[in-house]
C-alpha cells in the first residue's frame, strides 16, 4: 500500500467467547500496519449497523456467530462490502454454505491462519477497491451518455446516423419534427425514404453520401423544400464518418432565421449605404485625433478629392483658419458634446473658401468610448448667395410697405405745397398789378401835377383793397414758411428712406446704434403715427463696430412687426397702442429693447418665429424673413435676439450686441 | 343736359353761396385748401379730426363737406358715413393721396360725389365744390 491509498477499514464480527486462532484474528489483522484500521463488533445486528453507516471496507465474519453469521451473509450480499468468513471448522457443509450465501472467500482458523488470514484480506480489498473503481468509471460514461442524448435531444440541428448503405439508423427529435417523420418509422428507412420526393437537392445530397464515405463534406445552404406544405427553409448540411463501420452523422442545420437575418442586415447595409452615397449632404467620419475615416461622395465633392486620398487626412487642414469650426469639432472630439447646425467655412488649399453648416456628434465603439466624430455638413455657397438675394428682397417688400405709409407723409406736404404754389402765383399775379399802379403812380409824381397823383394814388388804394394786399403780404410769406416747411419734411423722408435701400459694403464701422434706431423710428413712425404712441428711453450708448444698415433694418423690422401686432390688436377701432423704445447698456455689450402692446404671439409659435419663411400674416404682407434675417444680422454680430410675449399683453424683443475690442480702442480719426 | 352756370374759374366776384367744412388731420392742408378756395366766396370751416368736424355738423348745417381719408381715429369714408347721417344733404367730397385704396363701391354706397387725388389741382378742387354745391 502507498502512502496516498486511504485508510482501509476492517470491521470484525465476532463472539466474545471465540477460541483457538480465531481470537487472533484481531492481533493479526492488526499488524498489517497503521493504514488498516481495525474495529470489532459483537453481534451480526451491530454489524450490520455498522456497515449500513457507511464507511467499512471488509467485513471478518466469524461463522461462529450461528445462525445470525447466516442471516448477515444474506443481508450484506451484493450491497455492501466483501465478507471475508472465517470458521474452526474445516467442515465443506459450512465453507459451501458460506460462498452460497455471499462470502467473497472463506478461511480456516487452521494452524496457518496467521499467515493466510492477512493474504486473502489485503486481497479483498484489492478486489473491492477496483470494483469500486470501475463503478465510477462507469458512472462517468453514463453520464457522458446521458449529456449525449441531452444534447441530440436538444440541439436545434436535425441528426441522422447513417448506416454505409444510407438507410436511417437513427434520428433525433428536431429530425423528426423538420422531416415529419417519426423516429420508429425513419429508423431502417432509406435516405430517399425520408425526405420528400422530388426534393432538388436530393440528388445532390446523395451525392455528398457517396462523397462522405471518402472524407467529411460540408454543403453551406441549401434550400430543403420540405414539402408538405411547409414554407422552405435553408440547412447548412453537413456529413461526417462517425467511425470505420462506415457510419455517417447527417447534420442539417436550419440556418433559415439566420439567413433571414443576413439578408435583413444586407439590405439594411445597402439601404443605409445608397443614403449615405447619396445624400445631399456630406458626411464625414474621424478619428479621434481629426483624421478623415470617411467621407461620402458630397463631403469628397466638398473637400475636392477621393475617399482614398482623403482618408487619414487631417480635417484641419481645411478647418485651421476657421476657428469657430475647429474649435466646436474638438470640442465634440474631447468632450463629446454635440452641436448643430453651426455655421463655419471651409478653406481649400487654393486659399478658397466654401461657407458650410456643420451638426457633430460624438462617435462611440462597441465599449462606449469615444473613438471619433460624425459631421454633417452642408456647402452653403448657393443658400447664402439666395439669402443674400432674399434679403434684399425682403428689404424690398418691407419698403413696398412703408411706402404707402411714406407716400402719404410726403403727400401732405406735397399737397399744400403744390396748392401753394398755386396760390404764390395768384398772389404774385396781385402784387405785379399792384406794383404796375405803383409806377404810374411814380409817372404822375413825375409830371408834379397834384389831380393827376391824387387820381393814381386813389387807384392804387383801390386796386391794394382789391387785392386785400395787407393779407396778400402776410398769407404769401405764410404760404411760401408752410411750403419750405413741408419741403423740408419731405427731404427728411427721403433721406430715412433712402439708407434702407443701401447695402453695408466692405467693414464694419464705428457706429452710434441709438443714432440707427432713432432714423428707423422716424421713418417707420410716419406710418404709424396715427395708431402708435412711440415711447423712447434712451441711455447713452458707447459707439460699437458694426454694419449700421443691417441693424437699421433689425429696428426696422422689430417696428414694423410691432406696429401690425399692434394694428391687429385694436383694428379700426380707433384706440392707439404703445411702443416703448429703449437702448441699454449691459455687461459686455449694449441692448436695444422693443416692445409693444400688441397682440402678442401665441407659446406655440415662439419657437419658431426666427425660422426662415414662418410667417402668420396674410399672403402679401412679408416672406416671413422679417425675423429670420434679423436673427442671422444680430448673430453676424456676434449678438443675440431674445423674445418674450404674451398673447393679449404684447412682446418685448431684445437685441444684445457685444462691444468687441475693437470698440473700446481708441478710435480713429473721422 | 344742361350744364349748370358756374362762374368762370378766374372771377373776382365774390359769390355769396355756400357754406364748407374741410376736415385733415394736417393743419397745412387745412390752410393750403383755404387759400385755394379764397376767392370763391365760401364760408370755410375746417377741423383738424372727425370728431371735431361731427361736432360742428352737430351745431350748423354746411353744404360742402371736403374730407381727407387717412385720419387718426376713423378713416374719411367712416367719417363721412357718419356726416351723412347728420347732414344727409351736405354734398360729400374725399380727398386722399393714395386713391387706389379707395373702393369705388364704397364711394357710390355712401354717396360720396368726387374723389380727390392729393396733391390736387387747385382748378380741379375750386370747380369740384362749385359743381358740388349747384346740385
Amino acid at each position: 500500500m502507498t502512502q496516498s491509498e486511504p485508510v482501509v477499514h476492517v470491521l470484525i464480527a465476532q463472539a466474545e467467547h471465540a477460541a483457538g486462532p480465531l481470537a487472533q484474528t484481531a492481533a493479526i489483522l492488526g499488524r498489517l500496519g497503521a493504514d488498516v484500521q481495525v474495529a470489532g463488533v459483537q453481534s451480526a445486528a451491530a454489524c450490520l449497523e455498522r456497515v449500513r453507516a457507511g464507511g467499512i471496507d471488509l467485513v471478518v465474519l466469524d461463522l461462529g456467530l450461528g445462525s445470525e453469521a447466516r442471516e448477515l451473509l444474506s443481508a450484506l450480499r451484493g450491497v455492501g462490502p466483501p465478507v471475508v468468513a472465517v470458521t474452526p471448522e474445516p467442515g465443506g457443509d459450512v465453507v459451501r454454505d458460506a460462498f452460497l450465501l455471499g462470502a467473497a472467500e472463506c478461511v480456516i482458523a487452521g494452524p496457518e491462519y496467521g499467515r493466510v488470514l492477512p493474504v486473502v484480506v489485503l486481497e479483498q480489498i484489492r478486489r473491492w477497491r477496483a470494483l469500486l473503481e470501475r463503478g465510477a468509471v462507469e458512472q462517468r460514461l453514463r453520464r457522458l451518455e446521458d449529456l449525449n442524448d441531452a444534447i441530440v435531444r436538444a440541439i436545434p440541428a436535425a441528426l441522422a446516423v447513417l448506416g454505409p448503405d444510407a438507410r436511417v439508423l437513427a434520428v433525433n427529435p428536431e429530425f423528426t419534427r423538420v422531416f415529419a417523420v417519426d423516429a420508429a418509422r425513419a429508423a431502417g428507412a432509406s435516405l430517399e425514404e425520408i425526405l420528400p420526393a422530388g426534393l432538388l437537392p436530393r440528388e445532390r445530397l446523395l451525392g455528398l453520401l457517396r462523397e462522405a464515405t471518402v472524407r467529411e463534406v460540408e454543403l453551406r445552404v441549401s434550400t430543403l423544400d420540405p414539402g408538405r406544405g411547409a414554407a422552405a427553409r435553408s440547412f447548412d448540411v453537413r456529413l461526417a464518418r462517425l467511425d470505420d463501420d462506415g457510419r455517417l452523422l447527417l447534420v442539417l442545420w436550419d440556418v433559415t432565421e439566420a439567413e433571414q437575418l443576413n439578408r435583413r442586415l444586407a439590405e439594411l447595409k445597402r439601404y443605409n449605404e445608397n443614403i449615405i452615397q447619396n445624400m445631399n449632404s456630406a458626411l464625414l467620419v474621424v478619428d479621434r485625433e481629426g483624421r478623415i475615416a470617411f467621407a461620402n461622395p458630397t463631403a469628397q465633392g466638398i473637400l475636392r478629392g477621393k475617399l482614398a486620398e482623403l482618408r487619414g487626412r487631417s480635417i484641419w487642414e481645411w478647418l485651421s483658419d476657421t476657428p469657430r469650426g475647429r474649435e466646436l469639432l474638438e470640442r465634440t472630439l474631447r468632450e463629446g458634446v454635440r452641436f448643430r447646425g453651426a455655421e463655419t467655412v471651409i478653406t481649400h488649399p487654393s486659399g478658397q473658401v466654401v461657407p458650410i453648416g456643420i451638426s457633430c456628434a460624438p462617435l462611440q465603439g462597441a465599449n462606449g468610448r469615444r473613438i471619433g466624430a460624425v459631421a454633417i455638413f452642408q456647402d452653403l455657397s448657393e443658400i447664402k448667395e439666395l439669402q443674400r438675394h432674399v434679403s434684399q428682397t425682403e428689404r424690398m417688400a418691407s419698403i413696398g410697405q412703408l411706402a404707402a405709409g411714406v407716400a402719404h407723409e410726403i403727400n401732405n406736404p406735397m399737397g399744400f405745397i403744390h396748392a401753394n404754389l398755386c396760390q404764390m402765383a395768384e398772389y404774385l399775379a396781385d402784387l405785379r398789378r399792384l406794383w404796375e399802379r405803383v409806377g404810374e403812380l411814380q409817372t404822375a409824381i413825375a409830371t408834379g401835377r397834384s389831380d393827376q397823383i391824387r387820381a393814381q394814388a386813389e387807384k392804387l388804394a383801390a386796386l391794394s383793397a382789391e387785392v386785400d394786399s395787407d393779407f396778400v403780404f402776410a398769407d404769401f410769406a405764410k404760404a411760401l414758411r408752410e411750403s419750405q416747411e413741408g419741403s423740408e419734411r419731405i427731404r427728411h423722408i427721403v433721406q430715412d428712406l433712402r439708407q434702407f435701400s443701401r447695402n453695408d459694403s466692405g467693414d464694419r464701422v464705428l457706429a452710434d446704434v441709438r443714432e440707427c434706431l432713432d432714423t428707423t423710428a422716424n421713418i417707420v413712425g410716419t406710418m404709424m403715427k396715427h395708431t402708435v404712441v412711440l415711447r423712447k428711453d434712451y441711455e447713452e450708448l458707447p459707439r460699437i463696430r458694426c454694419y449700421p444698415m443691417q441693424l437699421k433694418q433689425v429696428f426696422m423690422n422689430l417696428l414694423v412687426n410691432a406696429f401690425q401686432a399692434i394694428q391687429e390688436r385694436v383694428g379700426s377701432s380707433g384706440e392707439t397702442g404703445e411702443i416703448h423704445l429703449e437702448t441699454r447698456r449691459r455687461p459686455g455689450g449694449i441692448a436695444v429693447v422693443v416692445s409693444d402692446s400688441g397682440i402678442g404671439i401665441p407659446p406655440e409659435n415662439l419657437p419658431r418665429i426666427f425660422d426662415p419663411f414662418f410667417t402668420t400674416k396674410e399672403v402679401g404682407i412679408g416672406m416671413g424673413l422679417g425675423l429670420s434675417t434679423s436673427f442671422s444680422i444680430v448673430q453676424r454680430h456676434g449678438g443675440a435676439l431674445r423674445v418674450e410675449s404674451q398673447p393679449g399683453v404684447g412682446s418685448r424683443f431684445e437685441v444684445f450686441l457685444p462691444l468687441t475690442s475693437d470698440d473700446t480702442a481708441p478710435q480713429p480719426v473721422a | 343736359m344742361s350744364t349748370p352756370p358756374v362762374a368762370p374759374p378766374d372771377s373776382q366776384a365774390v359769390q355769396g353761396g355756400g357754406v364748407v367744412l374741410v376736415v385733415d388731420d394736417e393743419t397745412r392742408i387745412l390752410s393750403a385748401v383755404r387759400r385755394s378756395l379764397r376767392r370763391e366766396g365760401y364760408e370755410i370751416l375746417t377741423a383738424e379730426t372727425p370728431v371735431e368736424a361731427l361736432a360742428i355738423l352737430e351745431a350748423r348745417s354746411v353744404d360742402v363737406i371736403l374730407s381727407d381719408h387717412k385720419m387718426p381715429g376713423m378713416n374719411g369714408l367712416e367719417f363721412l358715413a357718419l356726416a351723412a347721417l347728420r347732414r344727409p344733404e351736405a354734398a360729400r367730397l374725399l380727398i386722399t393721396g393714395w386713391t387706389a385704396e379707395v373702393p369705388a363701391r364704397d364711394l357710390t354706397a355712401l354717396g360720396i360725389r368726387a374723389l380727390l387725388a392729393k396733391p390736387w389741382d387747385d382748378a380741379e378742387l375750386k370747380a369740384a365744390v362749385r359743381s358740388a354745391l349747384t346740385r
